[in-house]
This record gives C-alpha cells, structure tokens and sequence, in this order.
C-alpha cells in the first residue's frame, strides 16, 4: 500500500468513523425526539408538559440550559407571563423581570421566526435596548443562543423556548430543526391540554349552576318537570310530584298528571300545553288539581317548548310547578273581604238614612233632632269602633254593653248578673248596640238615669227553645230593668228607639222584644234565637 | 197594570234599620208592606204563598244568596226587584238585566222601580 493509499485509508476510516458518530448522534437524538414527544403526549397539565418540553430541548440540543417562557390568562382574564427552566435553578432568574420585547427576543415572542446565534453577544440584535443595553448583571453567561417561537396552527403564540451555552457555536442547523419541531409538538399538546382544561372547566360550572338551579328550586318549593313532545314521556322532580300529592317513588306519567287536573280546568290546560308546543307561545297557568288523597289544590305551571333547528317544531318542554293553594285561598278571602265591604259601607250608609229619616219624622225641633241624630250616629261609630277593634270577627255581648253605657252611666249605676258571656256576629252587634244605645238614652231623659239612686238592672241567661223535641234553637233571654227611677207611664208617640226593639230586632233576629212601662220602671224582656246571634 | 196605592210589597232585607226605612218609604208612598223578612226560609215562604203584587230583594240575606226566592217568584210571575250595594255586578248569571235598586236610594228612585213593577202586574 503506497503512501498514498495509506493515508487515503486513514481519511476513509476516519470519514467513516465521523459518519458513524454521526449517524449514532442521529439515532440517539432521533430516539430521544421519540421519547420526548411521548412524553408529551401524555402530559396532565401545562405545568408538567412545558418541564418535558424544556428538559427535552436541552436534551437535544446539547445546550447548558433552556427555559420556556409562556403566556397565561388568569380567571381574572388578565394575561402574564410563566416560565419552566432546565439545567438551571429558578434562583439564576428570580433577581430579573420577565424578557421584555427587545430586539433579540421580540421575533420570538411575536412568532416571526428562530434565532440562532453561534455567538449572541456579537449578533448585530444584541445591546439596543435600554437601560441595559444587553443582559444584566449576575445573568447566566450565554453566547451561543437558539431561541425557537411556540405557535400554533391558528397562528397564536403561545410562548417561546430559549436556549443557552457560554460557549460559542454550539447551536447546529440540526439542533434549530430539532427543536422547530419540538415547538409544534409543544404547541399542539399545550392547545390540547387548555381545551381539556376549557371543557372541564365548562363541565364544572354546569355543575355548579345546576346544583344552584336545584337549591332555588328546593327553597322555593318549585317542582321541575319535563315533557318529550313526541313520546309524552313526563319526568318530574320530587318536589313536582308533591305538588299534585304524591311521594317520591310514586310513578307519576302524563296520563296522571292530565288525570290529576280538575276536570273544569283539564281543556284549559290542554289548550295551553299544544299552544306552547306548536307556537312557542309561554306556558303559564293555574289550575286545580285532586290528590290521590282527595284533596283540592292550586298548582301554578310555568314553561316554555325547546325549538330544535333540525326538527321544525317542539321536542322538549320544560318548566316548573309551585303550590299555589295558599295563596288562592288568601285571595279569595280578600274578595270576599272587599264584597263585604262594600255590602257593609253601603248598607251603612242606608242605615244613616234611615236613622235620620226616623229621627225627622220623631223630634219636633232642628236642636233636639240633632241631639239624637248625633247621638245615633255616634252609637253607631262606637259599635263599628268595637268591630274594628275585633277584626270584624265577633264582639262580645258584655263588651256592647260597657261600650254604649260608657257615656251614659258611672258602673255603679248598672248591674250585670249573668253566667257567661256571648260572643256576637258583626251584625247582630250592630243592631244590639243601637238597641242598647235606645234604651240608655231613653233611662237618661226619662227613666232610672234621670234621677239620683236610679239603677238599671242587665241580667241575661240561656233558655231552651219553646218547642222541645222539635230541634227548636236555645235562646237568650235579656231583660233591662230599671229600678228607683220616676215612674213611667207609655208612650204617646211610638218612638224611633222603641220601634228598633221591638221591630227592627223582632225582623232581624228573629227577637221578641217586650216593653213593660211598669210603674217602677221600665222593663225591657228580649227573647233572641242563639243562631241569629253567633258569628 | 196596577199603581202604587195599596200595591201588595214584599220586602226581604235582614237589617233592621234598612228595613225600617223601606217600610217607611212604601207606606209615604201607599204601598202595603208584606214582611220584612229578614230570613231565607221566611223569604222563600212568603214568595211561595203570600198575597203579593210585587217584591223588592236585598241581594245578600246574611250572608246567603237571595237567588232562590227570585226563582219562587219568577215561577209565580210576581215582579221584583233586587236592591244591592254592588248594582247589578252582585247578580247571578240567571238574573242578569234585573232591575236593580242602587243602595242607597232616595224614594223618588224607590217610586220609578216600583211602578215599573206595578206596571207588569197582570
């Protein structure tokens, strides 16, 4: 073998060891790319991925150390900036702010491209921007510099990877190809791992919403049902079906519900369900309903039909249901409450008529009709007065008594003598107390109130019906005594008072009233029906 | 027909003074006055059989519809009239377009609605 040849063999064994590291190198980094994007692959969270990522980057590239510097949108919405390092401690960046857009870093934080340098310190980039004018003091020494955007197929950036040797020249064109490559895989996996995140995310608010959904429904005792247009197939909550009286495990079908709804109302309903399903038109009505119990109840129905776009029409409809039988039934107390009223003030306005039309047609003088008039009026007054004060729910017999007496006679001038008291209907005790009233104004002028020593005697006692055996009411029997008083004698004229007593009580009560003008006094005996009398 | 002077009137009013009060006007007015009663079960009595030409109904009988006697006496052909404190708004559905006696109402008006009544006696 000449010299020649000798050395062309050395250069041949040489070239081919070269080609063989080389080749090694290759299949070592390939294998590693492998590995890497495995990794990658099966990364949980951003966190987890962009440490694979960085620590593969340094891996492949031979570098000293990498970092990837990453965007992040806070639940706040506002942007920062993260970042993960290999081959060197957080503490070796902690001191500085994040990379700001300067020369070097601007093309990659804005996706525009790689930059490799053998040397950085010398790139014509490096040492524009103030106040530093290139890195800042105690930064890990960097010279050979590869820096690659993380973009993704939409052309967001996401982030970019960094990395660094003190030494120069150490970054290859296969090493930028490298990690091109890595940055895609980074992308894809990072964009994959945030719309994992997005969806639960998404998932968990749903969740969270329904569970609020369901606590206002609870508290507010809101039945939720649903309706399959087609199949009629009805689903409804616990609280729904004990709306319509039944319990949780109680099979509760359309057919069930339509059976539930009181038959006066059932076509109503129907009605209002197509016209929601076929028209879109809101759902919302009130009806009756039967338990299975055989109680009646009100249930306010709310709901709207889901239009599907595919189909046309309804598939779906869904609402709530609400108890409403309390309120119902507080509403139609007030109406009869507001009826009753106007009955009462209209009627009471006729009764002024009446008295002054009776008291005209009975006093001689304008003075002395006004005296009684007012005087009527104002017993009148007192008794509404005492009604009011009961609420309009019955006042007691004692109570009318001590009301219209009041103004008349000291306590010691009348004595009561009974066993138990009676509790009065509104109208009974407006016509006792004008009674009452009469026959105090009649002892005041003319009877024992008139003089000193006079007294008035009120005794009252329950008495059997007249006719025994036959269902006939008990009564109460109420006599007035008056007693030391100047002696009476009756009437010339038949007054407004002693025509109330014995005509007025007789028509409305049922009473009979009689009149004695006994020559001690008069004595009043009213004989009253217990029924006319109780609320 | 009929006029006012000894026209048979049956009153149904439960409050005393009210009724009191109507007596008094039909009397001014020479009407005879039958009642008051002041019950259902006496309403419907003298709607049944009394002699009557005419009725004037308070529309709410403590508490209790007057609707039943108007039928008695509809089916008996007396002419009657409601007085109500609600106008014709408190009448059931078979005695809309009754004649209805505001309360309260003076005699004149009293007067007009009985002879209207008179004037259908037969």
């Amino acid at each position: 073998m000449s010299r020649a040849e000798e050395d062309g063999f050395e250069d041949l064994v040489a070239r081919l060891n070269t080609a063989e590291q080389a080749l090694a190198e290759e299949v070592r980094r390939s294998r590693a790319l492998n590995r890497i994007a495995e990794a990658i692959g099966a990364g949980h969270d951003t966190d987890e991925l962009v440490q694979t990522v960085v620590d593969g980057g340094v891996e492949l590239t031979g570098a000293q150390f990498g970092a990837f510097f990453y965007n992040v949108i806070d639940a706040a919405g506002e942007g920062f900036m993260l970042y993960s390092l290999s081959g060197a401690p957080r503490s070796a960046f902690e001191a500085f702010p994040m990379p700001r857009n300067t020369a070097v870093f601007a093309p990659t934080f804005n996706g525009e491209g790689v930059v490799r340098s053998d040397d950085i310190t010398q790139d014509r980039r490096y040492g524009h921007n103030a106040p530093r004018r290139g890195m800042p003091e105690g930064h890990l020494t960097v010279r050979s510099y590869l820096a690659v955007p993380v973009v993704t197929r939409e052309g967001a950036v996401l982030g970019g990877l960094f990395f660094g040797h003190s030494a120069t020249g150490r970054f290859d064109t296969r090493a930028e190809t490298l990690l091109i490559g890595l940055a895609a895989q980074a992308a894809v996996a990072i964009e994959s791992v945030r719309a994992r995140d997005a969806a639960q995310a998404e998932l968990a608010q749903r969740r969270d919403a329904e569970e609020r959904l369901k606590f206002a429904l609870d508290s507010g005792r809101l039945g939720a049902w649903e309706l399959d247009v087609e199949t009629r197939d009805y689903t409804a909550s616990d609280i729904c079906k004990a709306n319509y009286g039944r319990g949780p495990d109680d099979d509760f079908a359309f057919a069930d519900l339509i059976a539930s709804v009181h038959p006066g109302d059932r076509d109503r309903m129907s009605v209002a369900i197509e016209d929601a399903i076929r028209h879109g038109a809101e759902y919302d009505i009130e009806y009756r309903v039967r338990t299975p119990g055989g109680e009646t109840r009100w249930v306010h129905a709310r709901g709207r039909a889901a239009q599907t776009a595919d189909h046309g029409g309804a598939r779906r409809m869904a609402g709530v249901s609400l108890d409403v039988t309390e309120r119902k039934r507080a509403e139609e107390r007030q109406k009869l409450l507001v009826n009753e009223l106007n009955h009462r003030v209209k009627n009471t306005l006729v009764s002024v008529q009446s008295i002054a039309s009776q008291t005209l047609r009975t006093t001689g003088t304008p003075e002395a009709f006004r005296d009684a008039f007012e005087g009527r009026i104002m017993a009148l007054s007192h008794t509404h007065n005492l009604l009011t004060e009961q609420n309009w729910e019955g006042v007691s017999l004692r109570d009318i008594f001590d009301f219209e007496l009041q103004a008349f006679a000291p306590r010691d001038r009348v004595d009561f003598d009974y066993a138990s008291d009676l509790q009065l209907s509104p109208k009974a005790t407006v016509v006792l107390g004008m009674a009452v009233h009469e026959l105090a104004t009649n002892a005041l002028k003319y009877g024992a109130l008139s003089v000193p020593g006079g007294v008035v005697r009120v005794v009252w006692a329950l008495e059997p019906g007249e006719r025994q055996g036959s269902g006939d009411d008990p009564r109460l029997r109420l006599t007035w005594t008056e007693q030391d008083g100047p002696p009476v004698a009756p009437p010339t004229r038949h007054g407004f008072g002693a025509r109330l007593l014995e005509k007025g009580l007789a028509g409305e009560l049922s009473a009979q009233v009689d009149l004695a003008y006994d020559s001690l006094g008069l004595v009043c005996t009213m004989r009253l029906p217990i029924r006319a009398l109780e609320p | 027909m009929k006029t006012l002077a000894a026209l048979k009137v049956l009153v149904v009013e439960d409050e005393a003074l009210v009724s009191m009060l109507v007596e008094d006007m039909l009397s001014d007015l020479g009407c005879i006055v039958v009642g008051p009663a002041a019950e259902l079960e006496e309403a419907l009595r003298l709607a049944g059989s009394a002699d009557i030409d005419a009725a004037l109904l308070d529309v709410n009988l403590g508490g209790r519809p007057i609707f039943p006697v108007a039928d008695a006496l509809k089916a008996r052909g007396v002419p009657f009239a409601f007085a109500s404190g609600y106008g014709e708004a408190g009448l059931s559905e078979g005695h809309k377009g009754a004649t209805v006696l505001q309360k309260p109402f003076r005699e004149a008006d009293l007067r007009k609605v009985l002879e209207g009544l008179a004037a259908q006696v037969v």
